[in-house]
């Protein structure tokens, strides 16, 4: 067991060749969960189930049987993903003790894959924030310096990966919460085209901007991951009917004659590091050396994008959160001596501060008087952001920008001036206003910090999207490096 | 009381009309939709609103709320959405309902009802009010709450959610309404067209067919609205009409002593006969609905109208013309008649044994004999011994003569109890007419024999007089000599 | 219009059901301010013509057939309730009329 993986592809190799079992990988994922402990990447690790989980798929691989690529490999989900018989708590307080009855449908997806959830990483309370400071369980630490936070509001996701805990984790993406993390922490992660992945069993925050996707090391492992949970769910109405593409296929290494632009707005916005625009410049210009060629677009209403998510996603959220009542699941405040006790107490103190806010602002942008100023507004100047973007992939087929305009911030640093930390949501967000698929890769470090360059693409396009990131990392080695807290 | 307030104001009402679809499963979840069991046996993880459920519409309900749009002779939009409305309460598990608001499925639409009861043939349009219908949107139910003490032993309240995610039309009517009875008259008319056409069982007893009416006063001939208030949950017919009525009261004795009406949610106590305020609406009432970004809009196809339009069964309005024109009816039993599909269908069917030309009087058999029967039985026609083809059989023995009209109401009795065959019922019984002027002679020469006043004044020319003696006539054979047998002997001993 | 009074924040806590301590209640009514004076920067952008944007699918949505095919067992259907008696969700007694859709 002195072998470690950074990947799926090297396990699933190494498991084909017969080199390792799963109860081996299973094991070195348990002792680095153990050793990597101090980051608090996961807050729940299912330590018994893996074992059972490994043994059956030894047993399948012994007779010939085994279910797919990942079939025995652990991969960490994020702790808003339900699983039946299992707690899920979005790191809040008001679904302490709460056992899902029922399975998402990427755990579903998973389980007949074969995969191992190995346990449920750290996240922003109901993935409200940017940091995973927002977290009953305390923040998750960035691997690459403990000090600073792993973004959010995945960064248990990221760190995950990051640290080696296992070679790929889920996560989901309301405004950028895949992305961000995965360019603090130095990983991949794929935000897919709204309604790719189905979102039934994902505990809500904005329905019509949420999505979950992967996190990985390599593009070709977010590939294969989200190979397996993309497809038609007839459960989520949202769901899109399109067949799912062979993305593994679509990773030839090949992206000349690829179009690639370039929003001058992105690269012009105000209180950008310029130390992270060379390396998301440098990154361009890798996919250049390739064969791509670069062009300048426009997507004009780019500022507007941070006002315009925060309206709508709180407002979603102020609905989507009325259900945490104490009434029939989760933390019914012990204080409650009548009913309208048992409301405004169990949700006071079930709530943090910056769920409560969001959901004050949403409440706000939705009462009378306020919805065609805040809300309805908001939505026109989503209909306009979503042109900006048809607009652009006429002239090009993917658009390159910084991820974040920094690299990861110290704890503590934003989380007295919620403002501050929204408006470092600015390149993430416009993706899920318009539902189009993004990724971000690793391109370059900053003080010893990653940086992440992103990539967005065409609706359902998640294609190119990720033969564009896995021809540059086939070019790169960022993705290689491995961060201080490294227990892999 | 009520009479004397009238003559001053005229009461203005609208009525909001949850009915339950009927359908199998709820309306964005796959549970059954049932009544009767135990607390949460009927309900999936959706109806719980557990984190991360999400709604997939029923498509029975769409086509359900296309019918009735057609019914109602509404605009069915074909683009309507699913909003969500906010608000906490314990047997609303989402902490909002999904509803519909500014896009509704159905729009602008009429029924017509019968307000003056007793009218006969004439004016179609006499006795007919044609009531505006301002909306009919989809949403789901809510739970129930309970809060009996029997039932929770005083320990809190309990809440099942059988009821949550069950599929409801809610119908909007204008403020067309003037009067209780107008209200009745337009809920019963709207029942009758739900069940009608197959959209609901509309049970009031199971809680599927539900009412709240707003209710306010003006001076008569005045134009201007008065301020409204809300009667909740007016569960039976009989409690709409006296509720109203009620209502109509209070807030005329407020108006008289010079005092503004409050808008608020009124209750109404059938024991007092009174309405009460439950709550006073304010400005707070902020429900915040915006489109739910779970469901995206529903678009229905000019063709599926089409389809729906081809597959619906004859409307009630439809139904009573024809009825006019083809079996002679007056408005008032046509609309009688059309009012149950059921029994209109068994009028059909007994017109069909019997023949066009015996409209009127199978008409008044089900509507004056039939009907009342079975209201006196609490049953309702399907549930009814009485077949179709027994009634055909019957008003044939009545118009070969071989059943006197009392004997035939008797074995009328019978059938509606217990049923039979009525041919084989009369002879066991002894009540086949008699029309052998032999077995009859007897009792004319007694009638003639035992009122020589009446012959008197027969042979001075009183044809009332021959009436009274064939009266006597029949009462000496127990009813059941054959009228016109009877009648001929008298003529022929009289006149001799 | 971007600065929220304490009242308004008051008004829109009770509408979300949230209890705020007076400290609690002036920091969200800084907060939210705050964000509404950023917010107020969408007024620059003329919208009347625009259609406003509910969802990122150009879809209607799907349809599913009238079968009742699943139910949740109702011991598990109340098996996370802070208290129940038999399979009822049990809350505190609700006291009058209130509010209710």
């Amino acid at each position: 067991m002195s072998a470690s993986y950074r990947t799926l592809v090297e396990q699933r190799d190494a498991l084909a060749a017969g080199e390792v079992s799963s109860r081996e990988l299973v094991d070195l994922s348990l002792a680095a969960v153990e050793a990597g402990s101090r980051y608090n990447a996961l807050v729940s690790t299912r330590t018994e189930e893996v074992l059972e989980s490994a043994a059956a798929a030894d047993q399948r691989r012994a007779s010939g049987e085994s279910l797919s690529a990942l079939d025995g490999i652990p991969i960490v989900i994020k702790d808003n993903m339900v699983e039946a018989g299992q707690g899920t708590t979005c790191a809040s307080r008001i679904l302490e003790g709460f056992v899902s009855p029922y399975d998402s449908t990427v755990v579903e997806r998973l389980r007949e894959s074969g995969a191992v959830v190995l346990g449920c990483s750290n996240m922003d309370e109901f993935a409200m924030g940017s940091s995973t400071e927002n977290s009953i369980y305390g923040p998750t630490r960035n691997p690459w310096d403990e000090e600073r936070s792993a973004g959010g509001s995945s960064g248990g996701s990221a760190a995950s990966v990051a640290l080696g805990l296992a070679t790929t984790s889920l996560g989901s993406d309301t405004g950028g919460s895949i992305r961000q993390p995965a360019s603090f922490c130095g990983v991949a992660g794929l935000k897919p085209t709204y309604g790719r992945v189905s979102r039934w069993g994902l505990v809500a925050f904005a329905s019509s901007l949420d999505q979950i996707g992967p996190l990985a090391h390599t593009a070709a492992d977010c590939a294969t991951v989200l190979g397996v949970i993309a497809g038609h769910d007839r459960r989520d109405s949202t769901s899109l009917p399109e067949a799912v593409p062979d993305f593994s296929a679509a990773l030839d290494g090949d992206v000349s004659g690829l179009r690639i632009g370039i929003p001058d707005e992105y690269f012009e916005a105000e209180g950008v590091d310029p130390d992270v625009l060379s390396a998301v410049h440098g990154g361009i210009s890798e996919l250049e050396k390739a064969g791509a060629t670069v062009r300048r677009v426009s997507l004009p209403h780019t500022s507007y994008a941070i006002a315009s998510y925060y309206l709508i996603a709180t407002a979603e959220a102020s609905s989507n959160l009325a259900r945490y009542d104490g009434a029939r699941y989760g933390r019914r405040s012990p204080n409650a001596k009548s009913l309208s006790e048992m409301y405004t107490l169990s949700r006071s103190e079930g709530f943090g501060s910056e769920v409560k806010r969001r959901i004050l602002l949403g409440t706000f942008v939705l009462s009378a008087g306020y919805y065609d100023a805040y809300y309805r507004k908001a939505q026109q100047v989503r209909t306009l952001l979503r042109r900006d973007f048809d607009r652009a992939f006429e002239e090009c087929d993917l658009i390159a920008t910084p991820t974040s305009p920094e690299v990861a911030f110290r704890l503590g640093e934003k989380s007295d001036d919620p403002l501050k930390m929204y408006l470092s949501d600015i390149y993430t967000v416009s993706a899920n206003l318009a539902g189009i698929p993004g990724i971000s890769v690793p391109c370059g470090f900053v003080r010893g910090l990653p940086v992440g360059l992103q990539l967005l693409g065409r609706a359902l396009d998640e294609s190119t999207l990720l033969r564009a990131a896995d021809a540059f990392q086939g070019r790169t080695d960022h993705h290689q490096q491995d961060p201080p807290g490294w227990v892999g | 009381m009520i009479e004397e307030v009238l003559e001053r104001y005229e009461p203005v009402i609208g009525l909001e009309v949850h009915t339950h679809l009927a359908t199998e499963s709820k309306l964005f979840s796959p549970a059954p939709v049932a009544y009767g069991n135990a607390p949460n046996h009927d309900v999936h993880v959706i109806d719980l609103g557990l984190p991360g459920v999400l709604p997939v519409l029923n498509e029975r309900v769409v086509e359900l709320a296309i019918r009735l749009g057609l019914a109602i002779h509404a605009t069915v939009n074909l683009r309507s959405v699913f909003a969500r409305k906010n608000y906490f309460y314990p047997d609303l598990p989402k902490g909002y309902q999904i509803s519909q608001f500014e896009d509704p499925v159905v729009s602008d639409g009429w029924i017509d009802i019968a307000v003056d009861e007793g009218k006969g043939a004439g004016d179609p349009s006499e006795g007919v009010r044609r009531i505006g219908i301002t909306r009919a949107h989809l949403e789901e139910d809510a739970g129930k709450s309970i809060h009996d003490d029997a039932v929770t032993r005083g320990k809190g309240t309990h809440v099942d959610l059988n009821r949550s995610g069950v599929p409801l039309l809610e119908i909007v009517s204008e403020p067309d309404l003037r009067s209780a009875a107008e209200a009745g008259a337009y809920l019963r008319a709207l029942r009758s067209l739900l069940r009608h056409i197959g959209v609901s069982e509309a049970d009031m007893e199971k809680g599927q067919f539900r009412c709240d009416a707003n209710v306010s006063l003006r001076p008569v001939g005045t134009d201007p609205f008065g301020t409204r208030t809300e009667l909740k949950n007016l569960n039976s017919f009989r409690f709409v009409e006296s509720a109203i009525e009620a209502e109509i009261v209070r807030q005329a004795e407020l108006l008289d002593e010079g005092e503004a009406i409050v808008q608020a949610t009124m209750a109404f106590d059938p024991e007092t006969h009174r309405t009460r305020v439950l709550r006073v609406k304010e400005n707070s009432d902020d429900y915040r609905y915006f489109p739910d970004p779970d469901l995206i809009p529903i678009e229905i196809a000019a063709e599926e109208v089409d389809r729906v339009r081809s597959n619906m069964p004859e409307l009630p309005d439809v139904k009573r013309h024809r009825f006019i024109e083809s079996y002679g009816l007056g408005e008032y039993d046509a609309r009688l008649l059309t009012e149950s599909r059921s029994v209109a269908d068994f009028f059909e069917r007994v017109v069909e044994l019997r023949g066009t030309s015996h409209g009127k009087e199978i008409a008044n058999w089900i509507l004056r004999d039939l009907l009342q029967a079975l209201k006196e039985r609490e049953l309702e026609i399907e549930e009814s011994a009485m077949t179709p083809e027994n009634l055909s059989a019957l008003l044939g023995l009545v118009a070969e003569g071989r059943l006197t009209a009392k004997s035939a109401r008797e074995l009328f009795a019978v059938l509606v109890e217990d049923g039979g065959e009525p041919e084989t019922l009369m002879s066991e019984r002894g009540l086949e007419a008699v029309s052998d002027p032999g077995a009859i002679e007897g009792a004319v020469q007694e009638a003639i024999d035992g009122n020589p006043k009446a012959v008197e004044s027969y042979r001075d020319g009183d044809a009332k007089s021959l009436n009274f003696l064939m009266g006597q006539v029949m009462k000496k054979t127990q009813g059941k000599a054959n009228p016109a047998t009877v009648r001929q002997l008298l003529a022929q001993k009289l006149d001799a | 219009m971007s600065d929220l009074t304490r009242d308004q924040v008051a008004h829109i806590a009770a509408l979300a059901r949230l209890k705020l301590s007076e400290g609690e209640q002036d920091a969200m009514a800084s907060d939210l301010g705050q964000i509404l004076e950023y917010v107020e920067k969408l007024r620059e952008l003329d919208t009347s013509d625009i259609e406003p944007m509910a969802h990122a699918i150009p879809l209607a949505t799907p349809l599913r057939p009238d079968r009742a095919s699943e139910t949740l067992d109702s011991e598990l259907a109340v098996s996370n309730a802070p208290l129940r008696e038999g399979t009822a969700f049990v809350v505190p007694k609700v006291i009058g009329e209130e509010e209710e859709g």
